[in-house]
């Protein structure tokens, strides 16, 4: 073991060479690799003189932890590949490993990235409460808005992960948990920091693919950052990290307030009580977010990123409501709840190669729920029961969305309607569509035009039934799902005001009753 | 964002089955950090009401403390007894009267005497957590989203669920039920279907595995829920190559 090295994830011996790399003393190390200052010693054109490099031990003789590690390198080397932004940290090659004789190294996955001078965890360390850390916030947020507008999730925002430049500026690093997102959320490894984690992510559900991770975990987890450097305290109480991951349990349940610290400057505190909302619907998307920190940083608005967005209008502050009725529900599905066991395992068989065992997962998907031997199509079954499943409200079931696009398009994601005006699977109206388009319950900015895909059209007309669900008025005559289906058709004021569902829609209706008794599971009905 | 999981003693019309007796269709009531379930007699107030003359109106409570729970004994004159059905007659005594008495194992069986029978209600904490390196609890390391405990019966039931796919050949046949009953028998005499049926199922909650495709009861099961339980668990190298050694080896007499 190199001096110094000890504790370290990977051990590089100083002068080791990986390409035209000569590894100098180590930087630091994380739970999985662990990065090494390096000079270039064969210098070449776009490879700067000094750089870090960050070793992941993916080699087969590495002994332990194999399977993840590789899928972690993948995600960070794939996120570098594709994006380059002011605000992240650069990748300037990733190199493998060729060195049978030292087997701990071979085969290992070597990240060269823009050398930093350090990391906001060095920085606290050394001086809490930074004068520059107003500054250094609204970089970060920078940066976290740059990766959200190009469709990712950091995934672990920490203070350890925000490296600080020689010029002094902030950049975003270490995306081993990075995900790109599909629709709403992307699937991402289930590991997290639990000082950073958000409340909805820390026992949640793990599936086939990892576990759901939306732009809102990072919003939450920038609001913690931004208490720790402002007040050098983290802002759920508790000595330990499972005694504040308690509070954390006990705020999102509602049985606890938020006290931020009395340090924190007013503007501040706004900040961070919009990034620590309860449920992930409350938070503050990051472009908001972006222009408020950089508001209260005093620091000028970023030229790099577009002006996202839109002057709010009438209707975005209905759909504000629409978020604030969902968490007023979302806050009573936390109590007790009872269910029956799981019944037990399913067949004996094993499982075929990996790509047949992808086509068995979308036959099969959420089975439970929604019947496999009627005909929705296998290729939509994860999007419709995924979607359903961001819903609390109970009535907004896979088979209710399943029996809504059967009806409303055959489930034909190509249907292009200019008569009425309506496109794709879900037959969305783009006027219409502009305001569920979005995962963060923003407007969009312009009204958005078909063709509209079904991984724009299935997730937005879940976030629509969600909204209309707890508008229905109670009582009303008939399956409530049946007329939250037809309020989708006309509107939830139409079918209040008929007491049901309105006479020209009744066919419409009574096709989707048909199609929703079709597709529920028997013990379902 | 449950923390406990309770599972009633069972109703009369439930068989008794095995050790754990594991009838899967009983009810399991999940409690929320600081959330309290009291239970007895009356159904009046009682979350979980238990209809057996022998059993105090309010006979007790049972509250959720994060990762462990507190139980408190409401009774006038019983002593509640809380085995850990995998410690080797392990147990804590909890009298009349006492308020929150914390319990610490993940998982627990109340025994409530009343008229002459013994009746079990099921405690499971699976939130435990358990070292992951030798560094210790740390809020700012990367850590994974589970812990397992490497000495649990449930653990080497998972290796052996695992153990095909871990000696070399990734897309080999799972073993079935039988099959692990039968690996794991020399250390675990008293193994049967049901009791690795049981585990499965724990894992299953242990994991937070979604309840996906497996609790369908129409149309193919290709993909029941151990099939996705080795994959997390490769996926995650919660087995590894050489936690295999549970299968050829006692566990620790902790676990026994």
């Amino acid at each position: 073991m190199t001096e110094g090295t000890e504790g370290y994830a990977v051990s590089v011996p100083k002068g080791y060479r990986v390409g035209p790399w000569e590894v100098r003393d180590p930087i630091a190390t994380g739970a999985f690799g662990s990065v090494y200052e390096a000079r270039c010693a064969q210098p070449r054109e776009g490879l700067p003189k000094s750089a870090a490099l960050k070793f992941l031990p993916t080699g087969t003789g590495t002994p332990r932890q194999l399977t993840h590690l590789r899928e972690l390198a993948e995600r960070e080397v794939e996120l570098h590949r594709r994006l380059t932004r002011p605000r992240l940290i650069r990748m300037f090659e990733a190199l493998t490993v060729d060195d049978p004789d030292h087997p701990e190294l071979d085969g290992a996955t070597v990240l060269v990235l823009e050398r930093a001078e350090g990391s906001m965890a060095t920085l606290l360390d050394r001086s809490p409460h930074p004068p520059q850390g107003p500054a250094l916030l609204a970089q970060t947020c920078e940066g976290l808005a740059q990766l959200h507008s190009a469709g990712w999730v950091h995934g672990d925002l920490k203070p350890a992960n925000v490296l600080l430049m020689k010029d002094g500026s902030a950049r975003l690093a270490d995306f081993n948990m990075a995900a790109e997102l599909e629709g709403t959320h992307a699937y991402t490894p289930a590991f997290s920091t639990p000082d950073y984690t958000p409340p909805e992510l820390l026992w949640s559900e793990i599936g086939e693919r990892g576990r759901q991770i939306r732009p809102s975990a990072d919003v939450w987890a920038f609001g913690v950052l931004a208490h720790l450097v402002l007040t050098d305290t983290f802002p759920l109480p508790g000595g330990t990290p499972s005694a504040r991951r308690d509070a954390g349990v006990r705020y999102a349940r509602g049985t606890d307030e938020l006290r931020l610290s009395p340090q924190l400057p007013d503007g501040w505190r706004e900040i961070v009580r919009d990034c620590l909302a309860r449920t992930h619907t409350e938070r503050i998307s990051t472009e908001t977010l972006l222009r408020r920190v950089e508001e209260e940083a005093g620091t000028s608005r970023s030229p790099r990123l577009p002006r996202l967005r839109a002057r709010r209008g009438r209707r975005s502050t209905l759909v504000l409501a629409a978020a604030a009725a969902t968490v007023a529900v979302s806050g009573l599905a936390y109590g007790i709840t009872t269910w029956a066991g799981d019944s037990g395992s399913g067949s004996e068989k094993g499982a075929g190669n990996a790509p047949a065992t992808e086509k068995v997962v979308q036959a099969s998907y959420g089975a439970g729920e929604l019947r496999t031997d009627k005909g929705v199509p296998a290729v939509y079954r994860p999007l419709i029961v995924d979607s359903a499943h961001d819903c609390v409200q109970e009535d907004v079931t896979p088979a209710l969305m399943a029996a809504m696009l059967k009806v409303e398009s055959d489930f034909d994601r190509d249907l292009s309607d200019p008569a009425n005006d309506e496109y794709g699977i879900a037959r969305w109206t783009p006027r219409v569509l502009r305001w569920w388009i979005r995962s963060d319950g923003v407007t969009a900015k312009t009204i958005p035009e078909p063709p509209f895909s079904p991984a724009e059209s299935i997730p937005a007309m879940s976030r629509y039934l969600c909204w209309i669900a707890p508008r229905i008025d109670a009582g009303r005559d008939g399956d409530r799902r049946v007329l939250i289906a037809a309020a989708y058709r006309t509107s939830y004021e139409k079918v209040n005001d008929a007491a049901g569902v309105p006479p020209k829609y009744r066919d419409y209706a009574a096709r989707v009753a048909h199609y929703l008794k079709e597709y529920t599971p028997a013990e379902k009905k | 964002m449950y923390s406990i999981i309770v599972v009633p003693p069972p109703t009369t019309e439930d068989e008794h089955s095995g050790t754990y007796s594991a009838k899967r269709t009983r009810p399991q009531i999940r409690l929320a950090p600081g959330e309290r379930l009291p239970f007895g007699r009356s159904a009046n107030g009682n979350g979980l009401a238990i209809a057996h003359e022998g059993v105090s109106r309010k006979a007790g409570e049972i509250t959720a403390q994060g990762a462990f729970w507190v139980l408190s004994n409401l009774s006038a004159h019983q002593t509640y007894v809380v085995e850990n059905p995998e410690g080797a007659g392990e147990h804590i005594k909890v009298g009349p009267g006492r308020l929150d008495a914390p319990v610490p194992f993940e998982f627990s069986r109340i025994v409530l005497p009343a008229a002459g029978d013994l009746l079990p209600i099921e405690v499971w904490a699976p939130r435990h957590d358990y070292l992951r390196s030798p560094e210790g609890l740390d809020g700012a390391t990367t850590t994974p989203a589970f812990s397992v405990d490497r000495t649990k019966r449930y653990f080497a039931v998972l290796a052996a669920l695992c153990e095909p796919r871990l000696r070399g050949e990734p897309h080999a046949p799972l073993p079935t039920v039988d099959q692990v009953v039968e690996r794991l028998r020399p250390h675990w005499p008293a193994a049967s279907r049901t009791s690795v049926q049981w585990n499965i199922d724990y894992l299953a909650v242990k994991l937070r595995l979604k309840p996906g495709p497996d609790t369908a009861d129409t149309g193919p099961r290709l993909n029941g829920k151990k099939e996705s339980l080795v994959s997390l668990a490769l996926r995650f190298d919660l087995v590894r190559e050489d936690d295999l050694l549970v299968l050829t080896e006692p566990a620790s007499r902790a676990a026994r």
